[in-house]
């Protein structure tokens, strides 16, 4: 026998039982694989995908209006090539990097097949279908310019582009909500999958500097600001997210004057935020327990005052080992967007929902149930690899000051 | 030069912007300010919006009957029964989704974590699919999956999923039990209308499969991380003095490994007891449905979240205090 | 030692330190150190010299007592804590490096946020002080790359880059391997001959007889004898010394 045949036999029919189990699931994972694909290939109608697929991405946008959002993800594509191109650049002060190793080789092969053969194949119309491969086009091609040309770059412009990102964020606000010599669009008629990552984003950059100051405030040494921070930590984890999305919708306006009170969307994402800001808060306080009482008086014997003690020496640090838990919760985050259609926000659920009801496409709930769980999958497991990609990166082997190599 | 002579000078009284003992109640100050303007303005404007409207605070309308009713309760309600009969009856129903998911998903989720452990690597391998695959799609679309794709799927009638003990309709399912008197009696075909002694909603059986499915993956990671912080040596020491890979996991593994999964499992639990209220996605009238009716049926949003809130930081509280007692328990000694 | 008064750098008088839970760790210790001198401060553990030497740069705080570093008394004053924390490094025991940043920003951080000084001048003062120290070449690296002796080393370097004019050691040895021990007393022994005054927590005896112009005794929370290290070491006058440097010779 081989050695290989040999190693699946030891591993998988060690014992009787082992064989049995190993049968049992080789059996089912089979089945189970065939008949998915059989009804993939065959049963399934992906008609109501492409019949739909403008309300899936952008819900009731008007349609004259959505070169606006095709401009800001054509911004966006372009930012993120750039950004991966500089990255890839300029490697780490004391390691050598590769302009494209396997990874980055592994996911533009992925992204070309998605962004090429995905819209092919869904048969959407042919406008739709060059603009896509025009967006992979450009992805590849600021990628591939941003690592060829990155280090050519003077040392004060690449301080200032990570401006870029906010820059693009308010570019973006007003290209979707318009003003400024822009037709204004009402949040009501933002839908589907723009919905979801307006909410999503919006709740993960607010929640962030929040979350921080809950954290520092739970571990101070100031009563009133920890039992403050205390109060409104346990409070929120106690309650559950629709619950406090339904007291947004109701009660927020009876807590302004006159009962003015702020588009739904935006009470939605301001409890997402308040929501996420508390565990955001527990991931960062135990990030912070982590940073050894050394560092602090290190700092200030330096004579560093407080505020830059906490930013130099010990938020670098607390952040680093908090990275893990904290990219968790912008993923938890991400998947919450999807109780937003419980309180009638047509964000990607919702729309999935209306389809769904909608008599021309009944009976078709599989379909679209899948191509919601498969892109949820992709973004969640994609930001779960990119939180590994840069904890690799912060490499936290080099984080321990007092370790010492014989 | 006065200001160097005051560096110098012993007796020196700092001025109290600069004096070390002044600024923490300084800060504090200034926070407890802040905080009380911005108290005292909301709930300025929450008291008087409430009052123009003549909803402020009260608890008679729960008296009054309640204009809905509630299928599915093991506290029977119907539309003439007061408002706080119904929201008990959802109570109900909420413990009785919360229980049994508990229950389940750690059964399910013990498993799955002592499988990642397994020698065959396609166990391995499949337990890590299950929870990669759970972990990354959002609860809400599991639970819409598993009630509208299988369950509202399901044929009716002699057509149902039958198995010896347990039938499986989109009526329901149906279980054999102890039925009346402590007969042993089977699912039971009459006029067409299956009967059986335990009957489960296809509503509450969806909440519980995604329920369960859902948290199973979270608690086997929790599993996975406290059987993995257990030395290897034990497991070596123990195969060495002759036990078996399940033995080994039950005598030696497995109680070490708990003093690391009881406060995870805590997490858990109080996770699982707050997604139960997505009962309302899938038609199960939970404490969260009840109240939302309630609320779009009387206005009184105030009250009804407090009882909301209430019920939930409950639950969390008897879970939190039972799991910590069950923690205290399950510390190893130490010298 | 020299004939007309060197100014004072360290002036503490009857310091008395009493932890929140009661425990009384320094009770009523005096100390004088001059321009320039070098002291060694020795003990059993508990003895409360780590705490005490840490009150001279307010990293500890003190009840009673009162103690003046280059003439600026220690108080609540903020300003005046700052400018003594200026004034005043700190070698630790544990190191203390910060992980996040490499060798040469270690460096370069305090002298350009706390000094405001330029990031050219000070980059190139601290490349001339890691060479002062042996570690020129590790500058790139991150702390975890470097051994202990390294580690500390780059420490006092990084406590030089201040310009301090007093420098406190906190057992700046006893977490390091044997053999790494005598490169950082090496770096310590050359200071010594400059102009700094050195504040030095440790059990090396030999150290202390080469280099120290005073050796202090301290014991459950206070000064047992104080005299030069011939003297201490060969003929001390209390019994409690007698019985410190049996344990530790």
């Amino acid at each position: 026998m081989t050695p290989l045949l040999r190693r699946l036999r030891s591993d998988l029919f060690a014992t009787p039982a082992d064989g049995a189990l190993s049968l049992g699931l080789i059996a089912l994972i089979t089945a189970a694989a065939v008949g998915l694909l059989r009804w993939a290939a065959q049963k399934a109608q992906w008609a109501v995908i492409q019949a739909n697929s403008t309300l899936f991405a952008v819900g009731r946008y008007p349609q004259d209006q959505q070169w606006r959002l095709w401009l800001l993800t054509a911004l966006l594509t372009a930012a993120t090539g750039i950004t991966w191109g500089l990255l890839r650049s300029h490697p780490r002060a004391d390691r050598d990097g590769l302009l494209w190793p396997r990874n980055d080789r592994l996911v533009l092969g992925l992204l070309a097949a998605v962004g090429l053969w995905l819209p092919w194949a869904l048969r959407l119309a042919p406008a739709l279908q060059t603009r896509w491969w025009l967006l992979a086009a450009l992805l590849a091609a600021s990628r591939w310019l941003a690592g060829r040309f990155g280090t050519q770059l003077s040392r004060p412009m690449l301080r200032l582009f990570p401006l870029v990102w906010p820059l693009i964020y308010l570019i973006g606000m007003v290209l979707i909500s318009g003003g400024l010599g822009l037709m204004p669009v009402s949040p009501s008629q933002w839908g589907g999958l723009l919905l979801t990552m307006l909410t999503a984003s919006f709740a993960i950059l607010l929640c962030f500097p929040l979350g921080v100051l809950l954290a520092l405030g739970r571990r101070s040494d100031l009563p009133l600001l920890r039992w403050t921070s205390v109060i409104y930590i346990e409070f929120i984890r106690g309650a559950p997210l629709i619950t406090l999305l339904f007291l947004g919708q109701n009660i927020l306006g009876f807590l302004l004057p006159g009962g003015l009170a702020p588009d739904r969307i935006w009470r939605a994402a301001w409890v997402l935020t308040f929501f996420a800001a508390a565990y955001l808060a527990e991931a960062v306080r135990s990030g912070l327990a982590s940073v050894p009482k050394g560092q602090v008086e290190a700092a200030r014997s330096l004579g560093l005052s407080y505020p830059q003690t906490l930013a130099r020496v010990v938020l670098p640090q607390a952040l680093r080992v908090a990275l893990p838990a904290m990219v968790g919760q912008f993923i938890s985050l991400l998947q919450d967007t999807t109780l937003l259609s419980l309180i009638g926000l047509l964000e990607l659920l919702g729309v999935a929902r209306t389809v769904m009801a909608n008599p021309a496409f009944l009976g078709h709930n599989a379909e679209v149930y899948l191509t919601l769980a498969l892109l949820f999958w992709s973004c969640c497991a994609a930001l779960g690899l990119g939180s590994r990609a840069l904890e690799q990166r912060l490499d936290p082997q080099t984080l321990s000051s007092s370790s010492s190599r014989p | 030069m006065p200001e160097s002579q005051a560096l110098l000078d012993p007796a020196h009284r700092p001025p109290w912007w600069r004096d070390r003992r002044v600024i923490p109640w300084l800060v504090q100050g200034v926070v407890a300010l802040v905080l009380l303007v911005l108290i005292a303005f909301l709930l300025g404007n929450l008291i008087h919006n409430l009052t123009t409207r003549g909803m402020l605070l009260s608890w008679r309308w729960l008296g009054e009957p309640a204009g809905f009713d509630i299928s599915e309760t093991a506290v029977p309600f119907s539309a003439e029964m007061p408002y706080w009969r119904g929201l008990a009856a959802g109570l109900a129903n909420t413990l009785r989704a919360v229980l049994t998911g508990l229950v389940g998903a750690t059964l399910l989720g013990t498993l799955a974590g002592m499988a990642s452990f397994s020698r065959n690597p396609l166990l391995r391998g499949f337990t890590r699919a299950y929870v990669e695959t759970i972990r990354n799609i959002p609860l809400l679309l599991q639970l819409i999956f598993w009630y509208f794709v299988v369950f509202l799927s399901l044929p009716n009638g002699t057509a149902a999923l039958q198995i010896p003990g347990v039938v499986l309709a989109k009526s329901g399912l149906y279980l054999a039990g102890f039925g009346q008197g402590l007969h042993w009696s089977l699912p039971q075909l009459v006029n067409g209308v299956w009967q059986a002694p335990l009957r489960l909603s296809v509503e509450f059986a969806a909440l519980m499969s995604g329920l369960i499915i859902y948290s199973g993956a979270f608690i086997a990671e929790v599993v996975r991380g406290g059987i993995a912080s257990v030395p290897k040596g034990q497991w070596e020491a123990a195969t060495s003095l002759g036990m078996g890979w399940f033995a080994t996991l039950r005598h030696v593994v497995l109680p070490q490994a708990l003093r690391v999964i009881v406060p995870g499992l805590n997490t858990q639990y109080i996770s699982l007891a707050k997604n139960s209220s997505l009962a309302v996605a899938v038609g199960f009238t939970d404490l969260y449905s009840v109240a939302e009716t309630t609320l779009n049926q009387t206005g009184r949003a105030l009250e009804v979240y407090l009882l909301l809130l209430g019920a939930y930081l409950a639950m969390d509280l008897v879970i939190s205090l039972v799991m910590n007692g069950l923690n205290r328990f399950v510390q190893i000694r130490e010298r | 030692m020299t004939s007309s008064p060197t100014p004072l750098m360290i002036e503490a008088r009857g310091v008395q330190k009493w932890y929140p839970n009661g425990y009384h760790a320094l009770r009523g210790v005096d100390l004088t150190v001059h321009r320039g001198e070098v002291v060694v401060v020795m003990g059993p553990s508990g003895s409360g010299k780590s705490t005490f030497i840490r009150t001279f740069n307010a990293l500890e705080d003190f009840q009673e007592g009162s103690i003046r570093i280059d003439g600026i008394s220690l108080g609540n004053d903020l300003r005046q804590i700052d400018a003594i924390r200026r004034e005043v490094g700190m070698v630790f025991q544990q190191f203390n490096l910060f992980p996040h940043l490499t060798v040469l920003d270690n460096l370069v951080l305090a002298p350009t946020l706390v000094r405001r000084r330029s990031r050219a001048e000070v980059q190139a003062q601290a490349l001339t002080l890691l060479d002062r120290v042996g570690i020129k070449e590790q500058a790139q690296k991150f702390p975890g790359q470097l051994s202990g002796g390294q580690q500390q080393r780059v420490a006092i370097a990084r406590a030089l880059c201040m310009e301090p004019r007093i420098l406190l050691f906190d057992e700046p040895t006893s977490s390091l391997d044997p053999e790494m021990v005598r490169e950082v007393l090496d770096v310590m022994r050359q200071l010594a001959q400059e102009d700094i005054t050195m504040v030095v927590v440790t059990h090396e005896v030999k150290f202390a007889e080469q280099v120290a112009h005073r050796v202090v005794l301290m014991a459950e929370g206070s000064v047992v004898e104080e005299a030069p290290p011939a003297q201490f070491f060969k003929d001390p006058k209390h019994e409690r010394t007698r019985r410190f440097l049996d344990q530790i010779l």
